[in-house]
């Protein structure tokens, strides 16, 4: 090899750096600062920066089929494993109880999930077809792995800007929230004092809500069934009280891990090349759109069902029925808190954030098993 | 929001900024003034005061009033800090202690003014429901 021959090697990274490499590696910088600097969703934006910064380097090969980050695209996101192994540890976080003792807030979670199908709407309108529109869709529901799971079905093209929408505007609930909550309620709404009086729930009911659950979903919704089924095999775990190991495993490494893989992954599909294009700019458009509208939706429908029941129920709880569980349900609880220092509505909130849970899970799977059938 | 306010023929210029914030925080004048309304007595409404609309508060639960001797939790889960101690004087609206319940840091205030006798909580308790907290002497 001449030394005309072995310059270009020796300088191939360089060369091959485009000015749209640039632009990803800064913003991979600027999720690594928000992540560490702004403690903003770290565990979720570290790694995807991470594997942003990855995939922007050329001729690394990482992302490669046979490359460290090609090898887990294939493990764990062509099979939807991570995504599942997620939902374990989530299902191992939730207590069923606050919506076991007031079912009616499962209303919530429904009504949450109205922004998946008026994005859809709104994305066949702008030209996307029907299976990428299910897909981005779902955004609305602020639930990172129902969103990857339907995506790789319906529309792996797209999950990359799919995922770091969902993941993106996760983090930015606590801005993104509030004003709309301020804007359809009114100061005598967010002051409705709700008692805390939610009747016991049995721990026979905790036991079997999981097992029903399931089957029911399952044999109703048969697409949904791996997502639920994940979601209530760890709050089975929990639940059950005999498997102290497993739900601890299940709670920290087991959705440590797979979260750390999945958002390297998620991160390393974040090449210039692909990820640079109007596609991308018109989903984080329309998944703002479809957060919005779900949870629109559920303070409009927070809002009904105060005035139904004479004003026993603060509306605010409404927005915690999108799923972005359990910071919804969190934010709901605070914005009365701050409104009424003495105003705890944390478990009713609770209840509407994991009806929102399982209502994201249960459209998504409608979804694919509407579109599949379809296109 | 800015008043006037008239007594004895003399004018003042009042600014509350939050009328449901405890105390309530009042500049008359530029001076600031901390009002605690729920431990005064009511004035009765004077042609001068009259045209100051009357703002409706939420009305506070049994477990919240002003006028109990004791400070129960609103909402079952764990103690992990606590601000009093007996004998401590504490204004009404004070945080007295911090209830982490479903992993979300609740700050619960007190509902009342007064001396502190007895603690009955302490860092890592578990609390339920209604169950008393602190007790004024």
């Amino acid at each position: 090899m001449n030394i005309a021959e072995l310059i270009p090697e020796l300088l191939k990274g360089l060369l091959n750096f485009t000015w749209g490499n640039a632009v990803m590696i800064t913003a991979a910088l600027v999720l690594i600062y928000l992540a560490v600097f702004k403690e903003i969703e770290p565990v979720l934006l570290l790694p995807i920066g991470f594997g942003c910064l990855l995939a922007n380097i050329p001729m690394a090969g990482m992302t490669a089929a046979e490359g460290m980050m090609g090898v887990l695209y294939d493990a764990g996101i062509s099979t939807e494993l991570f995504p599942l192994l997620i939902f374990i540890g989530v299902g191992a976080m939730i207590d069923f109880s606050p919506l076991l003792s007031q079912p009616k807030m499962a209303l919530l979670g429904a009504a949450g999930q109205f922004g998946i199908f008026g994005t859809l709407i709104l994305a066949i309108l702008l030209g996307f077809p029907l299976n990428q529109a299910a897909s981005i869709g779902v955004i609305g529901a602020i639930d990172g792995p129902t969103s990857i799971f339907v995506a790789t079905k319906l529309a792996p093209e797209l999950l990359a800007p799919i995922a770091v929408a969902a993941y993106s505007y996760m983090s930015l609930i606590p801005i993104i929230q509030p004003p709309l909550m301020k804007m359809l309620t009114t100061k005598k709404d967010r002051l409705i004092r709700m008692e805390y009086a939610p009747k016991p729930v049995s721990q026979k009911a905790l036991l079997f809500f999981p097992v029903i659950l399931t089957l029911v979903v399952g044999l109703l919704v048969p697409e949904a069934t791996p997502l639920i089924s994940m979601l209530m095999l760890g709050n089975l775990l929990k639940a059950s009280g005999v498997v102290d190991r497993l739900n601890k495993a299940a709670q920290n490494e087991i959705i440590n891990i797979a979260t750390l893989f999945l958002g390297l992954v998620i991160g390393a599909t974040m090449d210039a090349a692909s990820f640079l294009n109007l596609a991308t700019i018109q989903i984080l458009g329309l998944g703002l759109i479809a957060f919005g509208l779900d949870t629109v939706a559920g303070l409009l429908f927070g809002k009904l069902m105060a005035v139904l029941s004479g004003y026993k129920i603060n509306p605010l709880i409404g927005a915690a029925g999108i799923s972005a569980f359990p910071m919804a349900g969190r934010l709901a609880a605070k914005v009365a808190n701050d409104e009424d220092p003495n105003n705890f509505i944390l478990m009713h909130a609770m209840g509407a954030n994991t009806a929102g849970q399982l209502g994201s899970v249960i459209a998504g799977g409608i979804l694919l098993s509407i579109v599949s059938h379809l296109v | 929001m800015k008043y006037t306010v008239k007594i004895e023929e003399k004018s003042y210029e009042v600014e509350i900024e939050d009328i449901h914030a405890r105390p309530v925080i009042a500049r008359v004048d530029g001076q600031r003034f901390e009002i605690h309304p729920e431990n005064g007595i009511k004035p009765e409404a004077t042609q001068e005061t009259r045209f100051i609309k009357p703002i409706e508060l939420p009305k506070p639960t049994a477990s919240q009033t002003g006028t109990s001797r004791e400070l129960t939790a609103p909402l079952p889960g764990t103690v992990v800090e606590v601000f009093v101690k007996p004998g401590d004087e504490i204004e009404l609206g004070k945080v007295v202690l911090v209830i982490e319940a479903m992993k979300m840091k609740n700050s619960i205030r007190s509902t009342r003014a007064g001396k502190v006798a007895e603690v009955l909580v302490h860092a890592g308790q578990t609390v339920a429901h209604k169950q008393a907290m602190v007790k004024f002497e």
